[in-house]
């Protein structure tokens, strides 16, 4: 099929793929920074899920006990962070790095434990791909498009639904005004606490469902620290999309399109390694462009403690 | 004189409490993960401490692992002292590293005389490295968090890149060339196993690190403009000069930290060359309090219990990342001073120490 | 604790009372803010709250709305006892409140403003547009003119206020409480707000005014209860008043001790503005045009309303904010363009208003505050660095003679109380010898014995020729201390008088009349 599709066709597909998890997780961070706590958690809540994915694989063979796992541990780690932050006012850009490390070390230590050896895990039944009919029978993007794997088109429909959930919803109505003005919310007599938490619970499971799709989405194993930064780049996708669905997940399908870029890219051209800096630069520019302060919700990253 | 002696050391002592605390339960509640694992918690623990103190080799290899460690602790705990998060230890660890790498190559033939002169190097290219995020705060408002995490992908990317091409070695191992033993930091000996005359070095950097901030104008304005930035504009002091300037002193820290690492145990920047040393940093300063001495001794606990886990894992079954883990938990704790509060009441959440609360904007 | 009820309305009639708030007290600490404070509202009456700053209102209506509980005293709705608890209870009981400092979104629609809390639904989704409709028609009906769809950080900021109490209205206020709503429009938008609430009360709507500004009040309301220092001096019915009683049950208190002082012995203007214009945060202008003129061994006191433009007139004139027009002189030198150092370094003191967040680094050490300004001369610095023992035998001597408790110079500033952090900041600024000193509420939060203390030091400094500005809201302050008081009104100098002026001279000026006119 890559023979009759040929180059265009690939790299379209290559970068949905890099896409998929940035997409997730910016789309987390999103509900977690809209309600005015910041997560740059969602690297370690990337890691956690895919190995918890794996692990569920690998004990039941079945994928819906995978995906139910990664969910459970990425809301878990994100509750955590809830704790920390909203509870115990805790600095959230520590809190936030003290869950990378402890997934780090903690898929690091399981690994060993459930594995016996550290490195990769053992293959599990991944996440296939699944043709849509008719769709994916579209010249040159048919299949890049509609022939990925289910949480791809999972993917797809994150985010109108999350669009309508933020912007139509009271629901979403309250948790961006939590993250804007925090005592206008208490006045209104909403709880300002539950609504973060609310916030932080969804990053979680957003980010498990981008973690599980690199663990078993696109390989079918876990690897020791496979993230490798990704968490991070969604967030500056997130920054560079402006805090909003449509947005973030054009900044990561951008970022996804470098990552592909990179793996395809004939070394002499431009050197791989500046083509990884992309994302990155692109966000410092993207801060220094809008100056940071105007768009992100007033209110983000304070306790929020009342008279 | 004896009562601000005397005061001094009931500061020092309720800024030790609160991390002793943290420490001691995290390790409680790694005993629970070790028996989990099936493995007893005591002689897991013992192996810990064996491996980190028990022996000379054990002291060397903890010394190792804590010198990197004090360096990018510093970088963090100044720019820290000026409210800043200075989370790029690991992008400007790793331009002092290919400044190193390089310049230690270039100057070789001026055997140990090119130490010095290539430390400064570092100096130079991290304070350059690390007043970009400052910049970039001062003038356009950009978060320090976000730049400094992004300019550290940059840097490594930068640096993997000039070690991979223009500075490649011939040799097998991806990397710059050896740098010739005669330019190299010197073995300490004594039994120290592979420990270097880094670690003075990095004692030395501590030392500056605190005559900068509590003997210089500098740091005075630096201290002042972290706490009371209200009252430092009021009396005159700038705000965004004071910024640039403690991110980038901060820059040079990890940089020296990184060429240290180079010219004192590696001899050359490899691909991939040694990660974590940057976030570990993070948590040291926290740990230190952002004080130079709590520094030291943050980046002595780590790097304990770096050395402690390998022989913790070869005697026991324990993995190493064992204390990965506890390292995260004691963040956390420390971190949550409300949690103090809950238990101990508001005067011991004062005593806990000022934190600091920083939006991203 | 006199109970008072009152008819209200205009036509004679009996109109039932719909809120009673009885024998209400409320500490903070050992102050007082309610005394014992009863009030009665009837229905479709304009009520107004008056009294100074402090005095007691704001808390008063804040209880009401159920973010403070009262210490003592009951509330009654309707006749009923109501328990309020939070802003909830108090809205499900009808009652409504208009912050002073308005509680709304800016990066949000007005629609979306309004319905915070109580959305309309379709199903799952917000039903946007019920709230837009639902809005226009609250907003036809009253005449509060404002697009649904518009973001607040868009609107001006009578618009916000409308939207406000759109708010309260969306949500079936029957009780409406405004806090001081005219201090932020301009005569045209309070023309519009006073024929809104004329609107209001035709409904059936009963409404409190919070305020200090006199002139309206009997424009618009048909009773007036005036508070002072936390309890109920009288209620009066606004037909039967006019401004100057007003003033005097507003201001008027008994003398309270007269520090001695000694003749003025007045020189040469040493500080001196001309037509300064200052804008505040928000780009309005909150100095509009003043002219003073400080003489070295006098003090000039300004006396007024917080918010009139006092804070930004003292950073303009100490430097710590940009003037857009107009010059100051330091000892006839021209310092518009000299930044606060420079200043400082020609003989100005300042002792902020803030001394929290401006005066003193809280967690710095009193030695290390006292040399704030001062770290980098000798004999505290040369070459880049600093020694800390010059710093604190330097500060040893100046708390000691400043008397701050403890003289510790390693004490942390914060752990020092109110009075002897401002003592610690006197300190500093007075032992410079400074011609000229600025002092912003040198005596806010401070206990007896340090304002004692450091109204003498502000006396001796007279006494020595120095020029004193002193910038006071507590009335009995500026009075006693200065040697002349000029009031500060909506940014501009509105008279001036002897420190013996009367009450209703000063209470006149404070509210912005100026000889008898009415304000446009």
């Amino acid at each position: 099929m890559d023979e009759i599709f040929g180059a265009p066709g690939q790299l379209l597909a290559s970068t949905i793929r890099n896409a998929t998890p940035l997409v997730f997780a910016a789309l987390g961070g999103m509900f977690s920074e809209r309600s005015g706590v910041v997560n740059i958690g969602l690297e370690g809540l990337m890691l956690i899920s895919a190995f918890a994915g794996v692990v569920g694989a690998f004990l039941s063979g079945s994928a819906v006990v995978a995906l139910a796992f990664a969910l459970a541990a990425g809301l878990v780690f994100a509750l955590i962070h809830a704790l920390m932050c909203v509870t115990f006012e805790a600095d959230q850009i520590i809190s936030g790095t003290a869950i990378n490390l402890l997934a780090l070390g903690g898929t690091g230590f399981l690994m060993v434990s459930v594995f016996g050896a550290g490195g990769t895990s053992p293959r599990v039944e991944g996440f296939g791909e699944v043709p849509i009919p008719l769709l994916s029978s579209i010249p040159v993007v048919g299949p890049a498009l509609f022939s990925q794997s289910v949480l791809v088109y999972l993917m797809y429909v994150m985010v109108p639904a999350t669009f309508f959930v933020l912007f139509r919803t009271p629901f979403g109505l309250r948790l961006r005004a939590t993250g804007e003005s925090p005592e206008a919310v208490d006045t209104a007599g909403i709880s300002v606490g539950r609504m973060r938490y609310y916030g932080v619970a969804l990053s979680g499971l957003l980010a498990s469902l981008g973690g599980i799709y690199l663990s078993m989405g696109i390989l079918s194993a876990f690897t020791e620290n496979m993230t490798n930064g990704r968490g991070f780049i969604a967030l500056a996708a997130l920054i560079f999309g402006r805090w909003n669905p449509i947005g973030a997940a054009g900044a990561a399908l951008l970022f996804g399109f470098a990552l592909a870029v990179t793996f395809s890219a004939p070394q002499e051209a431009i050197p791989n390694e500046f083509l990884q800096m992309i994302p990155y630069v692109l966000t410092i520019v993207a801060l220094a462009a809008f100056g940071g302060r105007a768009i992100a919700p007033a209110a983000i990253g304070k306790p929020y403690r009342k008279e | 004189m004896s009562s601000r002696l005397r005061r001094a050391l009931v500061d020092a002592g309720g800024a030790l409490v609160f991390p002793l605390i943290a420490i001691v339960l995290s390790f409680v509640l790694g005993a629970f993960i070790v028996l989990a694992t099936g493995n007893n918690p005591l002689t897991a623990y013992a192996a810990l401490v064996r491996g980190a103190v028990g022996s000379p080799t054990a002291i060397g290899r903890t010394l190792l692992g804590a010198t990197p460690l004090i360096f990018t602790g510093l970088a963090v705990a100044v720019a820290f002292r000026a409210g800043l998060f200075n989370i790029g230890g690991e992008g400007q660890l790793y331009i002092g590293a290919i400044t190193a790498a390089w310049l230690g190559v270039t100057l070789g033939f001026l055997g140990a005389l090119s130490i010095p002169i290539v430390l400064l190097a570092c100096v130079v290219t991290g304070f350059l490295w690390g007043a970009i995020p400052g910049i970039l705060k001062a003038r356009f408002g950009a978060h320090e968090v976000i730049t400094t995490i992004m300019l550290n992908y940059i840097g490594i990317y930068l640096t993997t890149y000039l070690a991979l091409k223009p500075l490649r070695t011939e040799g097998l191992v991806p990397g710059t060339d050896a740098i010739d033993f005669a330019a190299r930091i010197p073995f300490i000996g004594l039994g120290l196993g592979r420990a270097n005359y880094g670690f003075l070095l990095a004692l030395v950097a501590a030392v500056v690190a605190y005559l900068l901030l509590w003997r210089t104008r500098r740091g005075f304005q630096i201290r002042a403009v972290g706490l009371s930035p209200g009252a430092a504009n009021y009396a005159g002091m700038g705000i965004g000069a004071n910024t640039v300037l403690a991110l980038a002193i901060g820059g040079a820290f990890a940089a020296i930290g990184g060429g240290v690492e180079v010219l004192g145990v590696y001899g050359k920047m490899t691909v991939p060359f040694v990660t974590g040393l940057g976030f570990n940093g993070i948590g040291v300063a926290l740990l230190g309090r952002n004080h130079p001495a709590g520094v030291v001794l943050g980046a002595l606990l780590f790097g304990g219990l770096a050395s402690g886990a390998q022989e913790m894992q070869f005697s026991t079954d324990v993995p190493l990342q064992l204390t990965s883990v506890l390292l995260a938990v004691i963040l956390l704790l420390v971190t949550a001073t409300k949690l103090v509060e809950l238990l101990f009441g508001k005067r011991a959440r004062a005593l806990a120490g000022a934190r600091l609360e920083k939006g991203l904007g | 604790m006199t109970e008072e009820r009152t008819r209200g309305g205009t036509a004679g009639v009996e109109a039932p009372v719909v809120l009673e708030m009885r024998g209400v007290t409320k500490a903070f600490g050992p102050v007082k803010a309610n005394d014992g404070v009863s009030i009665t509202l009837g229905r479709g009456e304009i009520l107004g709250l008056l009294g100074e700053n402090g005095a007691g209102k704001s808390t008063l209506m804040k209880i009401l709305y159920g973010l403070y509980s009262p210490d003592e005293g009951e509330v009654f709705v309707d006749g009923e006892r109501a328990e309020i608890r939070d802003p909830k209870d108090a809205v499900s009981r009808g009652i409504g409140m208009v912050h002073q400092h308005f509680t709304l979104i800016p990066a949000l629609t007005v629609a979306e403003n309004i319905v915070l809390g109580a959305e309309p639904r379709k199903g799952v989704s917000l039903d946007l547009a019920k709230a837009i409709k639902d809005t226009e028609e609250l907003s036809e009906r009253y005449g509060l003119r404002v697009d649904p769809r518009t973001r607040v950080a868009d609107l001006s900021v009578g618009a916000q206020q409308r939207v406000e109490i759109l708010k309260a209205l969306y949500r079936k206020a029957r009780i409406l409480v405004l806090d001081e709503p005219t201090a932020v429009l301009t005569p045209q938008e309070t023309e519009d707000l006073f024929s809104v609430l004329k609107e209001l009360v035709a409904d059936g709507l009963s409404i409190i005014l919070i305020t200090h500004k006199l002139g309206e009040l009997l424009g618009i309301s048909n009773r007036i209860t005036i508070i002072r220092d936390g309890k109920v001096v009288e209620t009066v019915e606004a037909s039967g008043t006019d401004e100057g009683a007003l003033a005097r049950l507003m201001v008027g208190r008994e003398v309270l001790l007269r520090v001695e002082k000694t003749e003025a012995k007045v020189g040469g203007p040493r500080l001196s503005a001309e037509g300064l214009v200052v804008l505040s945060g928000a780009g309005a202008k909150a100095v509009d045009g003043i002219g003073l003129e400080v003489r070295g061994g006098e003090i000039l006191g300004i006396a007024g309303v917080d918010g009139n433009g006092q804070t930004e007139l003292a950073e303009a004139l100490a430097g710590t904010r940009p003037a857009e027009s107009g010059l100051v002189r330091l000892d006839g030198e021209d310092v518009t363009r000299v930044g606060a150092n420079g200043r400082q370094g020609r003989g100005l003191a300042y002792v902020p208003e803030d001394r929290g967040a401006k005066g003193l680094v809280q967690d710095f050490s009193l030695s290390e505050n006292n040399a704030l300004k001062t770290y980098d001369e000798a004999p505290f610095s040369k070459w880049g660095w600093i020694f800390p023992k010059a710093m604190r035998r330097r500060a040893a001597e100046a708390l000691r003679a400043y008397d701050v408790r403890p003289p510790d110079p390693d004490a942390r500033a914060g752990s020092l109380s109110g009075g002897n952090q401002q003592k610690a900041v006197l300190a500093r600024e007075l032992s410079g010898d400074p011609g000229v000193i600025i002092a912003a509420q040198p005596t806010r939060g401070v206990d007896v014995g340090a304002i004692e203390f450091i109204h003498r030091q502000l006396l001796e400094q007279r006494a020595r020729g120095k020029a004193i500005l002193l910038i006071s809201l507590e009335l009995e302050e500026v009075r006693s201390l200065s040697d002349r008081v000029a009031v500060i009104y909506d940014g501009r100098i509105v008279g001036e008088v002897g420190p013996d002026a009367t009450d209703e001279e000063l209470g006149l000026l404070m509210a912005g009349r100026t000889g008898g006119e009415k304000d446009a």
